[in-house]
């Protein structure tokens, strides 16, 4: 990759000085910093960075300048013993993370480097990047992209997927094709947003060899013969008619090879579950809005069924994800009600959601969400209703307050046996005073009841403000009715603290905060990864400029 | 508008008319070869998917008989006994260093075959991948056999003393640093195993590992090994006698394996295995 960096800084450099117009830079950067603290009663042990590196962490500098329809940019990842890419173990890794350059001429748009993108709503492609996760999935390729019109427009791309400083073998190419078309009358308009994507992967040799080795692996039952090329299409569209607003997807998928962890295998003797497959799959998907006066609704609707779509079929959690398949459920951000979040399912699932808004007056407003996720087999796998009311009292306080209840299928999501289904009710509390214009206090009070898994939470916080510099923030998380044994066997009631400060200077955040965090298993895949317990501190830093 | 739909469509037709000429799914091949390969399972009573593990190991096992030496190893991760089902605590502290040492992994069952480095970052030496495993056999079988090793074990059944004597013969001249392991481990153990989202109670666990003799990263065998230069060493082990339901010496086998002893080379050269009772 650092090869192709002189080329262009030539670019960049000839351009500045024969160019008429002044350049734009801009940029951003962003680091976190970990001081690990080993503490073995909540397992925050066993890995490197607790045994003797005690210090990781990550850095990501972007810079980008534009000039005369040139857009070049490039960007500087470092990670330094870092437990992002594999929690259980440490990672070292510095290098030019990204590259691309784009040119406008006329009506067409050139782009090559590492390139993010997506098609429709990333069913089939989706190139995007979550550094919480170390997903960067960029595509490093080429694409080109003619505006027919203003509203019409084609795009075109070949490449491989970005795997950390390299790239997984195998190529991908896609075409998309999307516009705008308005039908009403300019007082009342209805307009269609239609789209379509085609995508096509071509697993490489190598990737096809470490296929047939684990075919070759398998009883003659299951044996298949598997094929280099998939095709992956979708279409889709957003029709707008006043207030109301209607997106629909659907999105097909040829026969892949992909690996199916409820698929029964047949052993020498018996049979265990978790396969590779070859199946075509399918995506629908719809979203409907609508809002008038005091109300607001949004229902939504997905079924989803063999849509696992992987460079390498031999990967596994989150590595070498073509697509993305959004999840239905609420997203939520308190501590307790987002303990428990489904995955979207890939194999199977039917999800169906609906949000409700109404505004009773200035002060007042009111929102329920509910959501139904199952197998297309019937079984439960989720199921939420969370209420919410804001209530603002002037400009001095404003109540937020509510309760979720819950439904959660540890089975499938965590791949954990014979337990019963997390059933929870969590009743919360957000409090903001402010004092000053300038000083305000939050408060958070969040208590999740349960029987299952860990057993009942509380959680509280308490943050001051001082505007527009500082925040302190204080808070604990305490497990209260304890159902797992600790690693001495017992019952233990722990609380999990993190006491932290936040830094502000215009575009720059700094935070720094001293951190207990519970553990916990993710399984995916039909393979399990410990997402460990932290303890230690943690800062962190971000600005752009 | 017109030309995008014909662009598309015309697009849509070439690629979805494309055929490709499919490429048959051939049958293992059993090299010969006087190369023992050694298998090292990470795995857990308490791990959902490690039953695939186990059923692909026992695959290979019959596939290469007498070219595999299998240890499953029950170190920390996932590997607590049941809670009101298991009769036995598998783990033991050099299992839980070995399982440390394989760092990084991703999940389990993973599995390492002879220690080979596979550059991958998330996965050094042993991959969650069980279809994989079979193929990393074949693999290190039909690689050159440099070193033979010999095995002689005496057991007193009264005593319940183990002696156990081997010899390492380099078969060609051997650059480099060597150690060398030597494994207990026990089959037929019937004990309780989370299988998916049941929990199986009467699973038959095979080549758990009970204890290691040397370090857990093996003891010094020797520096740049010279072809036919014989290397002998004896250790000794008396088997506890509890808890009752382990420890079976007719169950029981010995591995030995000799490894490269580098920090940037730990792959195993040679391995064997003999029953403690035959």
């Amino acid at each position: 990759m650092t090869r192709i960096l002189p080329l262009i800084f030539i670019i960049f450099f000839s351009s500045t000085l024969f160019a008429q117009e002044k350049g734009v830079f801009s940029g951003a950067f962003e680091t976190n910093a970990n001081v690990f603290l080993r503490d073995s009663s909540i397992h925050a042990n066993n890995t490197p960075q607790y045994d003797h590196q005690f210090f990781g962490g990550e850095a990501w500098l972007n810079l980008n300048y534009k000039i005369q329809g040139f857009t070049i940019g490039t960007r500087f990842d470092m990670f330094h013993n870092s437990n992002l890419r594999n929690p259980t173990g440490s990672y070292s890794g510095t290098g030019i993370g990204r590259w691309y350059l784009k040119k406008q001429i006329n009506k067409l748009e050139i782009s090559a480097g590492y390139l993010y993108d997506q098609i429709g709503s990333g069913f089939i492609f989706r190139a995007f990047e979550t550094r919480p996760l170390f997903i960067d999935n960029a595509l490093y390729g080429a694409s080109m992209k003619y505006n027919f019109s203003d509203t019409w427009h084609l795009m075109g791309f070949v490449g491989k997927q970005k795997n950390a400083f390299d790239t997984y073998s195998g190529n991908l190419k896609g075409i998309r094709a999307e516009g705008f078309i308005n039908l009403g009358s300019e007082e009342s308009p209805i307009t269609f947003a239609p789209g379509i994507g085609l995508v096509n992967k071509t697993i490489s040799d190598d990737y096809m060899s470490g296929v047939k080795d684990v075919l070759r692996s398998y009883q003659a039952e299951d044996r298949f013969t598997p094929s280099f090329n998939t095709f992956a299409s979708t279409i889709y569209n957003t029709l707008n008619y006043k207030s109301l607003s209607l997106y629909t997807e659907v999105a097909l998928k040829s026969k892949d090879v992909f690996y199916n962890p409820f698929a029964e295998k047949t052993e020498l003797v018996g049979s265990t579950t978790g396969k590779l497959v070859s199946q075509s799959g399918s995506v629908l998907y719809g979203s409907l809005s609508f809002a008038q006066g005091k109300w607001g609704v949004t229902a939504e609707v997905k079924r989803t069924e063999n849509f696992s779509f992987r460079v390498d079929p031999n990967l596994t959690l989150l590595r070498g994800l073509i697509n993305y398949l959004t999840p239905l459920n609420r997203q939520n951000t308190y501590r307790l009600t987002a303990r428990y979040s489904p995955a979207a399912q890939d194999i199977s699932e039917i999800a169906y959601a609906l949000d409700l808004r109404y505004k009773f007056n200035k002060a007042l407003s009111a929102n329920v969400n509910i959501s139904n996720i199952n197998t297309l087999a019937g079984d439960t796998l989720f199921q939420e209703v969370f209420t919410e009311v804001i209530y603002k009292h002037k400009r001095k306080w404003q109540l937020t307050s509510g309760v979720q209840f819950l439904t959660y299928n540890q089975e499938i999501y965590e791949t954990k046996a014979e337990v019963p289904l997390v059933k929870a009710v969590t009743p919360y509390l957000d409090f903001l005073y402010k004092f000053t214009p300038t000083e305000a206090l939050r408060l958070e009070l969040q208590y999740m009841n349960t029987k299952q898994d860990f057993g009942s939470w509380i959680f509280g916080l308490a943050e001051f403000s001082i505007a527009p510099r500082w925040n302190f923030e204080m808070s604990g998380m305490y497990n209260n009715k304890p159902k797992k044994p600790n690693s001495k066997g017992e019952l233990e009631k722990i609380l999990y603290p993190t006491l932290g400060i936040v830094f502000f200077n215009e575009s720059q955040r700094y935070s720094l905060r001293y951190v207990k965090q519970v553990e916990g298993v993710v399984c995916s895949g039909g393979i399990c990864r410990l997402e460990p317990a932290f303890s230690g501190v943690r800062f962190s830093m971000n600005t752009t400029f | 508008m017109k030309n995008i739909s014909i662009i598309l469509l015309l697009s849509f037709i070439f690629l979805y008319s494309c055929e490709e000429i499919m490429q048959p799914i051939a049958d293992p091949e059993i090299p010969v070869t006087d190369r023992v390969v050694l298998l090292e399972e990470l795995t857990g009573a308490s791990c959902p998917n490690c039953p695939k593990g186990t059923a692909a190991v026992e695959a290979i096992l019959q596939k290469f008989p007498g070219k595999v030496a299998a240890i499953g190893i029950h170190g920390e991760f996932l590997a607590k006994p049941i809670p009101g089902k298991s009769k036995y605590d598998f783990r033991n502290k050099k299992a839980a260093d070995l399982e440390n040492w394989f760092q990084p992994w991703l999940g389990k069952p993973a599995a390492s075959v002879n220690r080979v480095d596979l550059n991958n970052p998330d996965q050094k030496y042993a991959t969650v991948s069980t279809g994989q495993w079979q193929a990393n056999v074949e693999k290190e079988l039909n690689k050159p056999h440099q070193l033979s090793i010999l095995m002689d074990l005496k057991f007193d059944a009264t005593s319940r003393v183990l002696d156990i004597d081997f010899t390492a013969i380099p078969l060609v001249d051997l650059d480099g640093n060597y150690n060398f392991t030597i494994y207990l481990t026990e089959s037929k153990i019937m004990d309780a195993q989370t299988n998916g989202n049941v929990i199986i109670d009467e699973f038959e666990h095979n080549h758990v590992l009970r204890e290691i003799l040397t370090k857990f990263d093996g003891d010094v065998l020797g520096t740049d090994l010279k072809k036919n230069v014989l290397i002998k060493k004896k250790y000794s082990y008396t088997l506890p006698s509890t808890p009752e339901g382990l420890w079976k010496p007719e169950n029981m086998d010995v591995v030995i394996a000799i490894h490269h002893s580098s920090t940037t080379d730990r792959s195993v050269v040679q391995a064997a295995y003999e029953h403690v009772i035959k």
